[in-house]
C-alpha cells in the first residue's frame, strides 16, 4: 500500500527530527528545565518510532516509564532543589567542548560504519503486532522466568534503598545528644586527624 | 502442572543457594519490622547462618550432573559453584564485622544487610548467569545494592560523593555494557543464551565482523568496570575512601569475584571466535592494573585508598590466570581469589577495628600500635604481608601457583610484570607493618596514645574479634595446608565443560612454550 | 453480540458508489473519527459544565443557570465565546514558550486518550491490542504540562500547585493502574471492547463492580483524584493556592486547562462506566429483550436501535457517575496535602496490591466466574 508506505516514512522523518532536535536541546541548551523538559520530548519521539516499529506495547511502556515517571521524577528534583547558582565561566571551555565533540563523532563515525558494513540477520518470522503483548508474556513465564523474578528482588531491593536514603531517621534516645557524628563514617575528616608525635 | 513437576522440569533445585539467601533476606526484613530497631541482636547472625547455609548447598551441588536450569538462564556448573561460594562467604565474612561499624554510626543495621544480602544474590546469580538478559538484570542487582550500600552514611558528605561518583560512572558503564550485549543479540540473531551465540553468528557469517569486536570492546569496558581495572579504574579509591567500610571490604572481594566470574563466562563462551583480541586487550588492562595500582599505591597515605590501590593491583594479578586461559591459569585464579577473600576481608576487618577504636585511617596514625593492641598489629601485619606474597603466609603461594601458571603458558612478559609489581608492592605493605611495630613508644601518634580500653562486650564487637581471627588463622595456615582449596580450585575447572572445550592461549601447552611465539602476548611484551 | 455496524465500511462503500477509488475513498474517512471524537469529546465536556453547575445548584438550593436557553443550557457555549474573545495574557517575565505549551500538554493526552472509550461493540475509534493501558501511559504525560504550567507561570503559587498536581497525579496513577489491571487480569485484554464482552450476558449481574468491589471504590477514589476533584483538588485550593497552576492563565490557555479538566472527568467516568459497570451493555441483556419482542438480534433495525441504546446508556453511566463526583464535591471535605498523599500510598497502595493478588487467587479457584 502506497499511502501507508508514505504515511510511514513522512512519519519516521519527522520523529527522526523531533528526537535529534530534542536530544541536541537536552546537551547544549544552558538552562537545564529546558534539558529535563525536552528529554521527555526524546522520550516521546523514541516511543513514536516504536508504533511505527508495529510495536504498541513497548511504546506505550516507554511514554508511561520514562516520561510519567523517570521524567517527572528528574523535573521534581530540578524545581525542589531550586539551586540558582550561576557558573563561573571555565577559561579554554571550548577545548573540552571541542575534544567531547570530536570524541563524539568518532564514536558515531565508528558505530554507523560498523551498522552498515554488518549483514544483519533480520528475522523472517511474522510480526507479532497486537499479539506482541502476549508473546512478551510467554517468554517472561518460560526462557525469561529467571530474570523476570530476580527483577522482583532487584525492585524490592531499590524500594528499600530508596526510603532508606529518603527517610528522616528516628535515631535512638542515647545518639539524639551527638546529632554532627550520626549517620556519618567513623573515620575523621583528613584535615582533622593529628600527625604523629614528634 | 503442580508445582513439584514444573521445579523438575525447570531444575529448580539448581539455584536453591540463591533461594536460601532471598529467604533470608526476606526474613531479616519482616523480622526487623515485626520487632524493631532491638531486632538487631538477631538478624546478623540469621544472615550469616543462611549465608553459611546456601554456602553448604553449594557444596552439596558439586557433583551435580545437571548443570543448566531455567532453560538456559542459568549454568550451576563447578566454576559457578566456586565462585558462588567465595560470595557467599565474602557476605557471611563482611556481616560480623559490620555490626559494630553499622551501630556505631546509627544507621539500621537490618537494611543494611538486606541490602547486602541482595548484593550477594546479585553476585551469585552473575556468576551462573548463562543468559544475556539474566546477565544484565543479575550484574544489575549487584550493582544498584552497592550505590544504595555506598551511600548508606547519608548525612556524610564523603559517603553522598562517593555515591554518586559510583552510580554515574557504574550507570554509564552499564550503558556501554548493555549495548556491547545489544550488538551480541543482534549479530546472532536474536539469540541470548550464551552457547548459541557463538554457533549462530557463524551461521550468520558474522564471525569476522567489526561489530563483534566492537561488541567485545564494550563488553570489557563493562566487566573492567566491575573489577576495577585500569582505566575503568577511576572510581575506585574516592568510592572506597567514602563508603562504609564493610561496603568496601565486600565491594574489594565479593562484588569483584562476581566480576570474575562474568567474566570467564562471557569472555570463554561467547566470544571464542575473537579470543586473539579479548585476551590482547585484557594483557594490555593487566599490565596497566599492575603497574598503576602498585605505583600510586606507594603515595597514600589513607589506609582505605592505600587498599583500595592495592585491589586493583591484585584485580591485574588475578587476570593473568584468566588470560593465560589454561586449565592451570584458571584454577590459579579461582585458589588466588579465594585466598584473596580471606587475606583482604581480614585486612579490613583490622582497619575497621583500628577505626572504630580511634575515629581516623590515616597510616600515620598506625605508628606504635604494636605497644598497644598486640592482636590487631598481628592480624592486620599477617594479612597484608599476605597480601604482599611474603612467604610462607597464604597469599605467596596463591601468586607462585599464578605465575608458575603464567609462565608455563608462556606469558612471560605478563609474569615478569607481575614479579616486579609484586616486589613493590611489598614496600608499601611492608610501611603500614613497620609503622605499627617497629617505632619507638616516643614516636606513637596521638590516637595510639588515647586508645581507649579494649571493650570487647559491646554489641558487635565479639563477632568482629571472631572474624578477625578467622581470616588470621585462614591467612597463615592456608598457603601451608592447601591441598583442599588447591583441589577445589582445579576441580571446579576440569568440571566444567565450557572451560574444558576452549582452546586455551597456546594450542599445546605441554610443548616447549618458546616454540610457539604467542603474538598477542608478544606485541605488549616490554 | 455484534451489532454488524461497520462504519468505516459502509462509508468507504458509500462514497465508492460516487465514483471516488478505494484510497482516496479511505483518505477522507481517516480524519473523520478524529473530527467526530474531537467535537462528540467537546460537546461532552460542555454538558459537564452545566452539570457542574446545574447539581452544584441544586445541592445548596440555588437555582443555578437559568435564563441563557431552556434551564440556562446554552452557558456552556457563552463560557467557551467569552474565553475565546477574551484578550491573551502572558503575563511578564514568565517563560513563554512552557508557558503556552503546558495548557496543550495537558489538554492533548486527555483527547487522545478518548480513541479507546467505546460505545458499542464496533463503535471505537481503534480497537487498540493495548486498550486500556494507551490511557494509564497518556494519562502519565499529564504531569508534565502540570509540572511545566507551574514552573512556567514565575509565580510561587503556581509553582506549588503544579508540583503538588504532579505529586498526587503521579500517586494516584498507581493505585489506579493496579486496579485496571486487577479487570485485565479478568477479561485476559487489555482491549476495552473485550473488557465489556466480558461483562455481558447476564445484564447487570455480569458487570464487574460485583467482583471487583474493592478495585471498584480504589478506582473511583484514584480517578477523582486523578482529575483533582474536590476531596483532592489541593493543586488549586483557592484558600492556599489563589487557583494553583492555573493562577496566571487567562483566555484560551486557560480554557484549556478548563475543558481539558472536564474532559479528563467524563473520560474518567466513561472508562469507569466500560470497567466496572458493563460498558453499553444495558442493566437487562438485549438478547434476552430480542427473545422477549420476537425479534432475531440481526434484524437491521433492531441492531441500528440496540447501537444507539448502547451509546445511550454508556453516556447514562458516565454522566451518573459524574453527578456522584459532583454531589461529592458539595458533600466531602477538602483533604491536606499529607493526608492526601498518606492515603495514597500507604492506604490505597497495599489495598490494590492485595486485590491483585486476590483476583489471581480468585481467578485460580474459580476460573469460571473470574475469567479463567
Amino acid at each position: 500500500m502506497n499511502l501507508a508506505e508514505g504515511v510511514q516514512i513522512v512519519s519516521l522523518g519527522v520523529l527522526a527530527f523531533l528526537m535529534l532536535a530534542t536530544s541536541l536541546g537536552v546537551v547544549l541548551l544552558d538552562n537545564i528545565v529546558y534539558s529535563a523538559f525536552l528529554l521527555g520530548g526524546v522520550f516521546i519521539s523514541i516511543s513514536g518510532l516504536y508504533i511505527l516499529l508495529n510495536a504498541g506495547f513497548v511504546a506505550a511502556a516507554q511514554i508511561l516509564i520514562y516520561v510519567g515517571a523517570v521524567n517527572v521524577l528528574i523535573l521534581f528534583g530540578i524545581m525542589l532543589v531550586n539551586k540558582r547558582q550561576d557558573f563561573t565561566p571555565v577559561r579554554n571551555a571550548w577545548l573540552g567542548k571541542a575534544a567531547t565533540a570530536i570524541v563524539c563523532f568518532g564514536l558515531f563515525a565508528l558505530l554507523s560504519t560498523m551498522v552498515l558494513a554488518t549483514a544483519w540477520p533480520i528475522s523472517s518470522g511474522p510480526i507479532a503486532g497486537d499479539a506482541a503483548l502476549v508473546e512478551i508474556g510467554k517468554h517472561f513465564f518460560s526462557d525469561y522466568l529467571l530474570p523476570f523474578e530476580l527483577a522482583s528482588v532487584l525492585l524490592l531491593m531499590a524500594l528499600i534503598g530508596a526510603i532508606v536514603l529518603a527517610r528522616r531517621e528516628f535515631l535512638p534516645e542515647e545518639m539524639v545528644d551527638s546529632t554532627d557524628e550520626v549517620l556519618t563514617l567513623p573515620e575523621r575528616r583528613r584535615e582533622l586527624t593529628s600527625t604523629p608525635r614528634q | 502442572m503442580d508445582f513439584a513437576n514444573l521445579s523438575a522440569q525447570l531444575n529448580a533445585g539448581a539455584i536453591l543457594p540463591e533461594g536460601i539467601v532471598i529467604i533470608t533476606l526476606l526474613v531479616t526484613l519482616v523480622w526487623d519490622l515485626i520487632v524493631g530497631r532491638s531486632s538487631t541482636k538477631v538478624t546478623p547472625y540469621v544472615a550469616i547462618v543462611g549465608l553459611l547455609i546456601a554456602t553448604g548447598t553449594l557444596f552439596l551441588q558439586w557433583d551435580t550432573t545437571e548443570p543448566i536450569s531455567f532453560l538456559g538462564s542459568f549454568n550451576g556448573d563447578a566454576i559457578s559453584l566456586i565462585f558462588r561460594g567465595i560470595i557467599a562467604i565474602s557476605a557471611a565474612v563482611t556481616i560480623p564485622i559490620s555490626i559494630r561499624y553499622v551501630e556505631q554510626s546509627g544507621t539500621s543495621l537490618a537494611e543494611f544487610i538486606t541490602i547486602l544480602l541482595t548484593a550477594t544474590v546479585g553476585g551469585m546469580f552473575l556468576s551462573g548467569a548463562d543468559e544475556l538478559v539474566m546477565i544484565f538484570v543479575s550484574l544489575e542487582t549487584l550493582s544498584i545494592s552497592s550505590y544504595l550500600l555506598t551511600g548508606y552514611m547519608k548525612r556524610d558528605p564523603r559517603s553522598n560523593e562517593a555515591a554518586l561518583k559510583y552510580l554515574l560512572i557504574g550507570a554509564a558503564s552499564s550503558a556501554i555494557f548493555l549495548y556491547g550485549i545489544s550488538l551480541l543479540y543482534g549479530l546472532s540473531g536474536g539469540e541470548t543464551r550464551l552457547s548459541a551465540i557463538t554457533a549462530s553468528i557463524i551461521s550468520n557469517g558474522l564471525d569476522e565482523s567489526l561489530g563483534l569486536v566492537i561488541a567485545l570492546v564494550f563488553v570489557i569496558a563493562g566487566i573492567a568496570f566491575k573489577i576495577a581495572a585500569v582505566p575503568f579504574h577511576q572510581w575506585t579509591p574516592d568510592v572506597y575512601e567514602g563508603s562504609p567500610t564493610p561496603v568496601v571490604a565486600f565491594l574489594s572481594v565479593g562484588s569483584k569475584a562476581a566480576g570474575f566470574a562474568l567474566a570467564v563466562r562471557l569472555l570463554v563462551s561467547a566470544f571464542p571466535l575473537v579470543s586473539d583480541q579479548w585476551r590482547f586487550v585484557l594483557t594490555a588492562l593487566a599490565i596497566l592494573s599492575m603497574v598503576l595500582g602498585n605505583v600510586v599505591a606507594l603515595a597514600q597515605t589513607s589506609m582505605k585508598r592505600l587498599l583500595a590501590y592495592s585491589s586493583i593491583a591484585q584485580a591485574g594479578f588475578l587476570m593473568i590466570g584468566l588470560i593465560v586461559g589454561t586449565d592451570a591459569g584458571y584454577s590459579s585464579m579461582v585458589f588466588y581469589l579465594m585466598i584473596y577473600l580471606f587475606m583482604n576481608l581480614g585486612g579490613f576487618a583490622c582497619v575497621i577495628l583500628f577505626t572504630l577504636r580511634t575515629g581516623t585511617d590515616e597510616i600515620n596514625e598506625y605508628s606504635g600500635l604494636y605497644q598497644k593492641d598486640p592482636l590487631l598489629t598481628l592480624a592486620l601485619s599477617i594479612c597484608l604481608l599476605s597480601l604482599g606474597g611474603i612467604p610462607p603466609l597464604a597469599g605467596f603461594f596463591g601468586k607462585i601457583y599464578l605465575f608458575w601458571a603464567g609462565w608455563q603458558a608462556g606469558a612471560y612478559g605478563l609474569v615478569l610484570i607481575g614479579l616486579i609489581t609484586s616486589v613493590i608492592s611489598i614496600y608499601y605493605y611492608i610501611r603500614v607493618v613497620k609503622t605499627m611495630v617497629v617505632k619507638e613508644p616516643q614516636e606513637m601518634s596521638e590516637a595510639v596514645a588515647n586508645y581507649p580500653e579494649i571493650q570487647w562486650n559491646l554489641t558487635g564487637m565479639r563477632p568482629l574479634q571472631v572474624s578477625i581471627v578467622v581470616a588470621l588463622v585462614f591467612t597463615s595456615l592456608a598457603g601451608v595446608l592447601a591441598n583442599p582449596l588447591f583441589n577445589l580450585a582445579t576441580g571446579s575447572v576440569s568440571k566444567t565443560p565450557m572451560l574444558q572445550a576452549t582452546e586455551p592461549m597456546t594450542p599445546v601447552v605441554s610443548q616447549a612454550p618458546e616454540q610457539l611465539p604467542m603474538p598477542t602476548v608478544e606485541s605488549v611484551d616490554l | 453480540m455484534t451489532t454488524g455496524i461497520d462504519l468505516q465500511a459502509s462509508f468507504v462503500q458509500i462514497l465508492e458508489q460516487f465514483g471516488l477509488p478505494h484510497g482516496v475513498a479511505k483518505l477522507v474517512w481517516l480524519p473523520l473519527p478524529m473530527v467526530l471524537i474531537v467535537a462528540a469529546v467537546t460537546v461532552l465536556a460542555l454538558v459537564s459544565t452545566w452539570l457542574e453547575r446545574k447539581v452544584s445548584a441544586a445541592a445548596q438550593q440555588r437555582i443555578g443557570p437559568e435564563f441563557m436557553g431552556p434551564q440556562g443550557m446554552l452557558v456552556p457555549a457563552a463560557d467557551v465565546l467569552k474565553l475565546l474573545t477574551k484578550e491573551d495574557i502572558v503575563p511578564a517575565k514568565t517563560d513563554p514558550w512552557l508557558f503556552t505549551i503546558a495548557p496543550i500538554l495537558v489538554f492533548v493526552p486527555v483527547f487522545l486518550s478518548f480513541l479507546i472509550v467505546p460505545f458499542g461493540q464496533n463503535l471505537v475509534i481503534t480497537d487498540l491490542g493495548i486498550g486500556i493501558f494507551l490511557w494509564v501511559a497518556l494519562s502519565s504525560i499529564a504531569p508534565i504540562g502540570l509540572l511545566m504550567a507551574g514552573y512556567a507561570s514565575n509565580n510561587k503559587y503556581s509553582l506549588l500547585g503544579g508540583l503538588r498536581a504532579a505529586a498526587q497525579s503521579i500517586s494516584y496513577e498507581i493505585p489506579l493502574a493496579l486496579s485496571v489491571l486487577a479487570i485485565v487480569m479478568m477479561s485476559n485484554s487489555l482491549s476495552t471492547i473485550d473488557i465489556v464482552d466480558q461483562q455481558s450476558g447476564y445484564g447487570i449481574l455480569g458487570w464487574n463492580m460485583w467482583r471487583q468491589p474493592v478495585g471498584f471504590i480504589i478506582f473511583w477514589i484514584a480517578a477523582l483524584a486523578e482529575c483533582e476533584r474536590m476531596p483532592f483538588d489541593l493543586p488549586e485550593a483557592e484558600e492556599e493556592l489563589v487557583a494553583g497552576y492555573q493562577t496566571e492563565y487567562a483566555a484560551v490557555k486557560f480554557m484549556l486547562f478548563y475543558a481539558g479538566s472536564y474532559a479528563n472527568l467524563v473520560l474518567s467516568a466513561l472508562l469507569f462506566a466500560v470497567l466496572y459497570m458493563g460498558g453499553w451493555e444495558s442493566p437487562i441483556p438485549v438478547s434476552w429483550l430480542a427473545g422477549l419482542l420476537n425479534v432475531s438480534e440481526t434484524t437491521p433495525w433492531f441492531q441500528v436501535v440496540s447501537a444507539s441504546l448502547g451509546i445511550v446508556i454508556t453516556l447514562f453511566k458516565a454522566y451518573l457517575l459524574l453527578f456522584l463526583a459532583v454531589l461529592l464535591r458539595w458533600t466531602v471535605p477538602r483533604v491536606r496535602i499529607d493526608q492526601l498523599l498518606d492515603l495514597g500510598w500507604k492506604f490505597l497502595l497495599p489495598i490494590a496490591l492485595v486485590n491483585l493478588l486476590l483476583t489471581a487467587g480468585l481467578k485460580l479457584v474459580f476460573p469460571g466466574a473470574f475469567g479463567g
